[in-house]
């Protein structure tokens, strides 16, 4: 099944997450040698997003460092701000990319 | 790094397996994700063995004398958790001294985590497993409860 343009955010930043923690891990004594592989791949699934959301998240990256964050009990794990409960009933969907109302992060619903 | 007593706080019963079945790398990793996604600790289990699937591309969680790592963040989760599984027979994990791992630990973080905690728990489990003595004790347990005392350093 094709991912939803929030998966495809949520893959991105996992990707983000694990370059730059790369050299970090390497010095706990880990292998990285395969960076190069792990940015092209990245390359690729950032085509797949369209622009303006891609846009949205690089510049929710570049304030903010976490452009998506989990959701759990109705709390974003981003600010801690509760969420409305009704908006968490579409969020789940995944369909339509909700962004928190106090810090502006966009929203991935765990449960 | 973390203390001993304090790693433990990371790992659960649900999440112990001491007989894998497993028999290969890609199978190993799918059997110790099930476990988070039976414990409803992910959301998603096909994004997160994406992105564990990548990590190894990165290179191998395999860090050699027979010890396998795989870890990562993921914004699919909201807690840090540690699973653990042996395998007796030794499972072909590209490791970087090529020899069959029996003992894996899979840790999986959340984009942020309280405390940051996510690579010093890392550290001290390299730390741990650098130990032979460990690693040894560590093939032999059978219960959780005899894995704690190995991590907390009590038996």
């Amino acid at each position: 099944m094709a991912k939803t343009s929030l998966e495809l955010l949520v893959s991105l930043q996992d990707l983000d997450l694990m370059i730059e923690e790369a050299d970090e891990v390497k010095k706990l004594g880990f292998s990285v040698t395969g960076s190069t592989e792990l940015i092209k791949a990245r390359e690729e699934l950032a085509k797949s997003i369209s622009r303006p959301l891609l846009s949205r998240y690089e510049q929710l990256r570049a304030k903010i460092k976490r452009a998506v964050v989990p959701v759990k009990d109705d709390i974003c794990l981003g600010c801690f701000l509760r969420q409305p409960t009704s908006r968490g009933v579409r969020g789940r969907e995944d369909e339509q990319i909700f962004t928190c109302e106090n810090c502006g992060r966009m929203l991935y619903w765990l449960e | 790094m973390l203390q001993r007593a304090e790693l433990t706080k990371y790992f659960k019963s649900t999440l112990f397996i001491p007989q894998l079945k497993s028999k290969t790398k890609d199978a190993v990793l799918k059997e110790l994700l099930d476990l988070f996604v039976q414990v409803k600790y992910i959301r998603n289990r096909d994004l997160v063995l994406e992105m564990l699937h990548q990590r190894e591309k990165l290179g191998s969680t395999g860090i050699g004398k027979n010890v396998a790592i795989p870890h990562g963040r993921t914004t699919a989760t909201s807690d840090v958790i540690v699973a653990f599984g042996r395998s007796e027979q030794g499972i072909d994990f590209d490791a970087i001294d090529k020899k069959p791992v029996h003992l894996f630990f899979m840790v999986i973080a959340p984009p942020h985590d309280e405390g940051n905690v996510y690579l010093p728990i890392l550290g001290s489990l390299v730390t741990v497993l650098n130990l032979k003595k460990n690693r040894d004790k560590l093939l032999k347990v059978n219960t959780f409860e005899e894995f704690i005392e190995v991590i907390t350093g009590e038996s």
